[in-house]
């Protein structure tokens, strides 16, 4: 070998080396184009009139922001507050706000439009506007207020008009509810401009459409029904969130006589839910005996989730007469559907009868609920409110307490625990630093596009 | 009727008549055709469905064929010989084949028809099918039970084998609203499917384009029929009171494997251009038969003017010659057999007048022969006897004038006799000659019959005479009359004298009275010998007798009495069972004020 190519070598590896370091370090600019399976038809988070999914968590999350978030261990983070103190019975709060926080219209972020957008979504709490802090007076004492007002529904935003403003990364550019909604980075946002230029999401589209645009290269980042999840896992860009989404029969009625409460116990030992996660969900969530995932709650494995259809037969043999229950879910959710068939099948088997009708008085729903917040004790409150049940009572703060406040909502038989869901999303290889949360939250800020990719 | 309506009614029945029998007849022939039509059509149609039909067969046994002989069937099938099924491997197999396929139906079945994956319940893994015939080939109609209910498809099977288990691959097409729809139909036939999927399903459940068909209860009829007696059939189906929404409705049922019937597509036809038809043909009808028989009318108007004037001329011309005008003429302008008719009518009438004079001429001399035969009869009895007189006055004279003397006396006393007997018989013409007038006033016929048989009573009752017995039968409601009482005492005397020298063995003479509507009526019978017809033809004859000493007068002088009158006299008899003489009298109110008049005015 001659001396002569040592240069050319070195240059080489140089270019090697420069190519691999630009490919691994963050790129502004570009477009992410995503396309959900669900429809958000309006972007205030407080807006109760709108079924709670995950998308309608995250995609106002981009445009407004809260004063306290939480990180993945579910502990108060500082956000659009920088500190926060209560006094000793953790009535009386004080929270000091980010200085130059703007909104998208370029005010100032001041404690009275936090005052004016909290007092929104919390008519019952007393708030008031101070220098450069926010105190807000409770009428008994709240320890996680913090991890509250990191839930979507304390976002900060400015009414202009009927159009909502907020302090988010993002600006809406243009908005067509239900359908289609592109944003444009803010370059003053206050955590740093973030590497995208603009998202562009598409709504309601079903997975058939959401593949082939995928594979066409036309979205980069799609949501993946959980029953679809194995063949994208195969496919090898899947990105999975914790189990973060309950899945459960509630009844509309208490229990009224010792034979419904019989009758109920039987239809909970005749679902399989087991196979319904490992064939119908294709192991893309969780058998769920609780209504906290395990992995929040760390106790979930106490509750059972194991079928025993000899049981429910038993159960259901010492019923002088079966009552026959209509059986109602979301008949626009195609995995719902199938769950609720499975489910009329199971308790079929342990001769009981379960008629699907989406009518408007059923005795039992099948219900979606997304995880409100990593903090189990907010997230099982906020259970017990999506559920329309009696809030849980917690004696104290001690995971015992959890335990038995839950334990105790599922004594009441109302609701049937079936399984956990996990959030599952097609991320294409040009996407990098695509993130999701443990509640399954994007963290598109910090998300950039390789450049020449689409 | 008269014969102008006749005519006119005649016209006017033949219009309609043909009018009616043409719209009958082609309203006949255009529902005739029109059922041909809607046979061929429907023929034609269940042909294109069947050729539809099988070209779907033939492509979802294609596309199942394609599956079952796929890449992803046949790892599945391998793998099945090699391990328990994974149902979550296959969990979206079904479902995203089905897809990609277009089928509505797809499910993989173990060798022991577990559903391993199934497109259309995607939740029915592990459960077993119930399937009849699994191993049937081909194409086949199938009842699908899905969650929301049981629905008809057609279905096709594949058995792919590798190894020891088979594995099934069952695919297929629903057959509903959609698949209704896609049948193209021509103008005015229309699909129905009947779905026969609920036991006992009542009311049965028909689909048509655009869903269920909420009011079927016109179709149940053909549905029973066809669940009965599963075949091809057809039947009229009236859907409301609008006859324009009649269909013929053909059925074309589908069966299953086992034979059950699944349903059946109904072909309905509508009668909508029938009955359009058929109304513009009654509304056709109706205008010319009005028309016609408002033209009948007119023409049988006219027709009938120039037909029966002259018959009717005619007829006015009989009634006057039925009256006595015998010399009536009739005068027709047209040069038809009407003309022929009534110059003949004419002919007629100059043929009657003469043979009337000819008959009166002839009766005239024969009455003068008879009444010169009378006469001689009558005169000749007289003149012997005045003739031997006077011979033997001669003779005596000529002999001894001593017993001429006695001669003489006894001579004169015959010649006498017998010249009174001739002033009788000329007495009695002279009377017949001249009967008087009737001289008219209210009278009770009842009363002058009985005083006639009390005149008559002794007579009847006479000793040395053959009994005659009397019976008067006089109706006591008898209304009275206006007539001559002297001249009827007298006609009715006759009768009785005539009566009694009928029966000289005796017998029973029978005087009855009875109103017969307006008029009187009067009967005498008798049992005697009776007449023969030839008598009776002349009883009335003037001079006409059966006996040896009558005149012939009395009888005559009776019809003549009763014609007096204006009443009218008859006679029944058969020889050997006596004679009944029938007299009806009119009211005759007239004549009382005639008679008055002419009081008042001085003529009577």
């Amino acid at each position: 070998m001659k001396l002569t190519g040592c240069p050319l070598i070195v240059l080489i590896s140089v270019l090697l080396a420069a190519a691999a370091a630009g490919a691994t370090r963050p790129h502004y600019g570009g477009t992410l184009h995503m396309q959900v399976g669900t429809r958000v038809d309006s972007l205030d988070a407080a807006d109760n009139n709108q079924p709670d999914v995950l998308s309608g968590r995250n995609i106002p999350a981009l445009i407004f922001g809260t004063l306290v978030a939480l990180n993945d261990q579910g502990q108060p983070q500082p956000a659009l507050a920088i500190s926060w103190r209560s006094d000793s019975g953790n009535q009386r709060w004080e929270f000091v706000l980010r200085p130059g926080v703007t909104f998208s219209d370029g005010t100032q972020m001041t404690p009275e439009a936090v005052t004016a957008s909290l007092r929104r979504a919390n008519p019952s709490w007393k708030i008031l506007p101070q220098e450069t802090e926010v105190v807000i007076q409770l009428g008994a004492p709240s320890p996680d207020l913090p991890a509250e007002l990191a839930l979507p529904r304390n976002m900060i935003l400015k009414l202009d008009g009927g159009k909502a403003l907020g302090t988010g990364p993002f600006v809406v550019s243009q908005w067509d509810p239900g359908k289609k909604l592109v944003l444009v980075a803010r370059d003053d946002y206050w955590g740093g401009r973030p590497f995208l230029d603009s998202v562009e999401i598409q709504m309601a589209k079903n997975f058939r459409d959401e593949t082939l645009s995928y594979d066409l290269g036309q979205s980069q980042v799609i949501q993946i029904p959980p029953e679809q999840a194995r063949h994208q896992r195969e496919a090898g860009e899947l990105r999975v969130s914790q189990p973060i989404e309950l899945v459960a029969l509630l009844f509309a009625d208490e229990v009224r006589s010792p034979e419904e409460a019989k009758q109920r116990q039987a239809l909970a030992l005749s679902i399989d839910r087991s196979l319904l996660n490992r064939v119908v969900l294709q192991s893309s969530g969780e058998a769920a005996g609780g209504l906290l995932p395990d992995w929040l709650s760390g106790y979930g494995f106490l509750f059972p989730e194991d079928a025993n259809l000899t049981r429910a037969q038993q159960l259901r043999a010492e019923l002088p007469k079966a009552t026959a229950w209509n059986l109602s879910f979301d008949a626009n959710d195609a995995l719902a559907r199938v769950l609720a068939e499975r489910i009329a099948l199971n308790a079929s088997d342990a001769g009981l009868r379960l008629q699907l009708n989406n009518q408007s008085t059923p005795d039992v729903r099948l219900v979606r609920i997304p995880l409100a917040s990593l903090d189990p004790y907010l997230a099982l409150t906020q259970i017990a409110n999506a559920l329309e049940l009696p809030p849980p009572r917690f004696l104290g703060t001690t995971i015992d307490d959890l335990y038995h406040a839950e334990n105790a909502m599922l004594q009441s038989q109302r609701v049937i625990p079936l399984l956990h869901l996990r959030t599952a999303w097609a991320v294409s290889k040009g996407v990098r630093d695509w993130e999701n949360a443990r509640d399954g939250s994007w963290r598109l800020p910090d998300v950039w596009l390789l450049p020449g990719k689409p | 009727m008269r014969f102008r309506r006749k005519i006119l009614a005649v016209f006017a029945l033949t219009v309609f008549v043909s009018v009616t029998a043409v719209a009958s007849l082609i309203s006949y022939f255009a529902r005739r055709n029109f059922e041909q039509v809607s046979e061929r059509r429907t023929a034609a149609l269940v042909f294109r469905f069947d050729h539809e039909f099988a070209q779907k067969e033939a492509s979802v046994l294609r596309r199942v064929e394609s599956i079952a002989q796929s890449e992803t069937v046949l790892r599945m099938a391998v793998a099945l010989n090699h391990a328990p099924p994974d149902y979550a491997a296959y969990f979206n197999e079904a479902k995203n084949i089905a897809e990609a396929k277009q089928l509505d139906f797809l499910e993989f079945l173990d060798d022991q028809y577990t559903i391993l994956s199934s497109a259309q319940w995607p939740a029915k893994f592990g459960y077993k099918a119930p399937l009849p015939g699994i191993d049937t080939q081909g194409v086949f109609f199938q009842r699908e039970d899905l969650p929301d209910g049981a629905v008809l498809g057609f279905c096709a099977m594949q058995k792919v084998t590798s190894g020891d288990k088979p594995l099934y691959v069952i695919g297929g097409q629903r057959i509903d609203r959609n698949f209704v729809a896609d049948l193209e139909m021509p103008s005015g036939m229309r699909a129905l499917l009947y779905e026969n999927l609920g036991p006992g399903a009542d009311p049965p459940h028909v689909i048509d384009p655009f869903g269920s068909v909420p009011e079927i209860a016109s179709l149940v009829p053909l549905i029973k029929q066809i669940q009965n007696d599963p075949r091809q059939n057809s039947g009229l189906v009236h859907w409301s009171s609008n006859a324009e929404d009649d269909e013929r409705v053909y059925a074309i049922p589908m069966f299953g494997l086992d034979r059950q019937l699944l349903g059946a597509l109904l072909l309905t036809d509508s009668l909508r251009p029938y009955v359009g038809l058929r109304r513009q043909i009654r509304s056709a009808a109706l205008l010319i038969g009005g028309a016609g028989i408002f033209l009948a009318v007119v023409l049988s108007g006219w027709a009938a003017s120039r037909v029966t004037r002259p018959v009717e001329q005619l007829a006015m011309a009989a009634h006057a010659v039925a009256a006595g005008n015998w010399d009536t003429q009739v005068t027709v302008g047209t040069r038809d057999e009407l003309a022929d008719l009534a110059e003949s009518f004419n002919q007629m009438t100059h043929k009657l007048l003469d043979s009337r004079e000819r008959l009166v001429q002839a009766e005239r001399v024969a009455a003068w022969r008879e009444l010169a035969r009378r006469l001689a009869h009558e005169l000749k009895n007289p003149l012997f006897p005045l003739q031997l007189t006077i011979e033997n006055l001669i003779r005596s004279h000529q002999q001894s004038l001593e017993q001429f003397d006695e001669m003489f006396r006894e001579s004169s006393s015959t010649l006498l006799a017998e010249i009174a007997n001739l002033k009788t018989i000329v007495a009695r013409f002279s009377e017949f000659s001249r009967m008087p007038q009737p001289q008219f006033q209210q009278v009770q016929l009842n009363e002058i019959v009985q005083d006639v048989a009390r005149l008559f009573h002794s007579q009847l009752t006479a000793p040395g005479r053959p009994p005659i017995q009397s019976k008067l039968e006089l109706d006591p409601l008898l209304e009275p009359i206006v007539a001559d009482p002297d001249l009827l005492h007298r006609a009715l005397s006759n009768l009785i004298l005539n009566a009694i020298e009928a029966m000289p063995t005796g017998g029973t003479l029978t005087l009855t009275t009875r109103q017969d509507g307006d008029r009187a009526g009067l009967e005498v019978s008798d049992t005697g010998t009776g007449l023969t017809p030839e008598e009776r033809a002349r009883l009335f004859t003037p001079y006409f007798t059966t006996k040896q000493d009558g005149t012939g007068l009395g009888l005559a002088i009776v019809q003549l009495v009763i014609s007096d009158h204006g009443g009218r006299i008859s006679v029944q008899s058969k020889p050997g069972k006596g004679t009944t003489f029938s007299i009806e009298l009119p009211r005759n109110a007239d004549k009382l004020k005639d008679n008055q008049v002419r009081a008042t005015s001085g003529l009577s």
